[in-house]
């Protein structure tokens, strides 16, 4: 039986998985704490973890109904995330794990979006093509076996529900922005206003927002306060569309390229109802499977990581004690491409 | 005491908490016997870095969690006082960590331990203004006391000992003991002293609009 534990982001999660079923899956959210700034705020983040990550984890197994007797090992993110963030669960994760001289196994959070499809019911087998989008990272992956993935393109400058944030922003909505826009679209054209399709030229299988919300800026400027207020809805639909447009053109492109039966869809953005549906349509169109797990494995949560962590690399006691959490930015973009299984090395220790 | 263990900084000089803090505490436990000897985690909740306020009583809340053991949150600065007092310190004790961003924690306690000034955050010019107010000058030490030295040395009649006088540095062991002693609380909830970034902006802000 397997704990996991998951504080990269602003959501406090703690799971306990048997095999590939879960157990229990706690999911505290800190959105109402951030929403007045718009965003993610690192250091109200961190606060809120260490106040809720043990009463997370406690009731994590209550709902499961056993007790940390039962556990034979801890998971936990160990990154890419805010680092704050992240050492609030790895702490928390070691020291528990540490007591009882349980293996501890770190594991990679963007496999983890990629093992959210291996939990059950009707896990998804491997080769698949995978989609994660959310507010911190968006890419395509390919996924060939159950222990890593392979980037085949990332964003290079917002993540998609980042851009879906700072557009709600623009638009005068709340946070988090994606379930606003999406709910102001439904009243909108979406062909009201033009907005480019980035990285359309572009051969690769890489993303860009940025582009997106500037021509949004402009688009306001334009209309001044009270245009904007009144085209709000035709607004939100055009970018939205244009959003999904990318996506979807990229994973139809990565489609071409290969040779695939499934494609997997997830992160916070996956909950976006018009990109399910485009989604879906492309792979209906292709003869393609499509898997959709269910939305709270798809946003942030431990039972993901509690997934990844059955095929990564458990680290024995006590070669964890020394163990670091890692920033966004921290692995090198150039480096392997293929991720999962997070190689650890135990470091020589300094003492003073 | 049975064992204590103090880790300064790397060799690139960083804190070691997040890496060394948990090898630290498993090498005092194995030097007391084993987790069967130990009754209480005792942590100290800051005021001081955030980060390492964070890993340390992220730490202590995992160890309780994990072993079943009760645990107890205690004043940084109010373990330095003590410290000070076990120094051979008759009289008040002011405790000074530097608070980084060029300004000091500070709290005032009587001999007896009683506080006096509550923990606070302020500059270390306000610091040595507050301190040519007290009657007799109290027996000071701490982080804060040696990198502000020359703003608070002598404020008041103050006198700061030596940097390399191991009277500066927090001890775990005056942790322990104030613990042992009932002192601090049930919650380990962190003294930050200070609201995130963040709120400040949006207080400023709020203030600015208000103007
Ligand atoms: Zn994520």
């Amino acid at each position: 039986m397997l704990l996991a534990i998951e504080t990269s982001c602003d959501d406090t999660c703690a799971a306990v998985l048997e095999g590939g079923r879960i157990l229990s899956n706690v999911i505290s959210s800190q959105a109402a704490a951030h929403a007045g700034f718009g965003g993610v705020v690192p250091e109200i983040a961190a606060r809120h973890h260490l106040e809720l990550a043990a009463p997370v984890v406690e009731a994590a197994l209550g709902e499961a109904g056993v007790t940390l007797d039962d556990v034979d090992a801890v998971a936990v993110t160990a990154g890419p995330g805010l680092i704050g963030a992240l050492l609030v669960g790895v702490s928390t994760a070691k020291a528990i794990a540490a007591a009882r001289r349980l293996p501890l196994i770190p594991v990679d959070h963007l496999q983890g979006h990629v093992a959210a499809n291996f939990l059950e019911p009707e896990p998804l087998e491997p080769p698949f093509l995978c989609l994660v989008a959310s507010g911190g990272h968006t890419m395509l992956a390919a996924v060939r076996d159950h222990r890593g993935h392979e980037v085949l393109g990332r964003t290079l400058d917002d993540a998609a529900g980042e851009a879906f944030d700072k557009s709600a922003r623009l638009l005068g909505f709340g946070y988090p922005g994606g379930p606003l826009i999406q709910q102001e679209a439904e009243g909108g054209d979406p062909e009201a206003f033009e907005m480019p399709v980035a990285m359309s030229r572009d051969p690769g299988l890489d993303f860009s927002f940025s582009g997106l919300k500037t021509a949004l800026v402009y688009r306001c400027r334009e209309l001044g306060p009270e245009g904007v207020a009144e085209r709000r809805a035709d607004l939100a639909a055009s970018f939205q569309k244009a959003v999904v447009d990318q996506l979807v053109a990229k994973l139809r492109r990565a489609l071409k390229k290969g040779r695939w039966d499934a494609v997997a869809l997830g992160g916070g953005v996956a909950a976006n109802g018009p990109l399910r549906a485009a989604v879906a349509e492309l792979c209906e169109r292709q003869g393609v499977r499509l898997k959709l797990v269910p939305l709270a494995l798809c946003t942030d949560n431990a039972a993901m990581i509690g997934s990844a962590a059955r095929w990564a690399t458990p680290i024995p006691y006590p070669l964890y004690l020394d163990y670091d959490a890692f920033a966004t930015g921290e692995r090198p973009v150039d480096g392997p491409k293929t991720q999962g299984g997070l190689e650890f090395s135990a470091r020589q220790q300094v003492r003073s | 005491m049975i064992a204590e263990a103090h880790l300064g900084l790397s060799a690139r000089g960083r804190p070691l908490h997040a890496t060394g803090l948990l090898a630290e505490v498993e090498r005092c436990v194995a030097a007391a016997g084993g987790w069967e000897g130990v009754d209480l985690v005792a942590v100290g909740l800051g005021p001081g870095s955030f980060t390492g306020l964070r890993v340390g009583i992220a730490t202590a809340k995992g160890l309780t969690l994990s072993l079943g053991l009760p645990g107890r949150g205690v004043s940084t600065l109010e373990a330095l006082g003590a410290g000070i007092g076990a120094a051979g310190a008759t009289g008040e004790r002011l405790a000074v960590l530097d608070g980084y961003r060029g300004e000091v924690f500070v709290a005032l306690y009587d001999a007896e331990g009683t506080t006096i000034w509550e923990p606070a955050v302020m500059r270390p010019e306000v610091l040595a203004e507050r301190l040519d107010q007290v009657a007799t000058p109290p027996s000071v030490a701490g982080s804060g006391a040696i990198r502000f030295r020359d703003e608070l040395d002598g404020a008041g009649g103050i006198h700061i000992p030596d940097d390399a006088d191991p009277i500066h540095r927090v001890a775990a062991r005056h942790i322990c003991a104030l613990a042992a002693t009932g002192k601090g609380s049930e919650a380990l909830e962190p003294i930050y002293l200070r609201p995130p970034d963040a709120e400040r902006w949006r207080e400023r802000d709020s203030f600015q609009r208000a103007d």
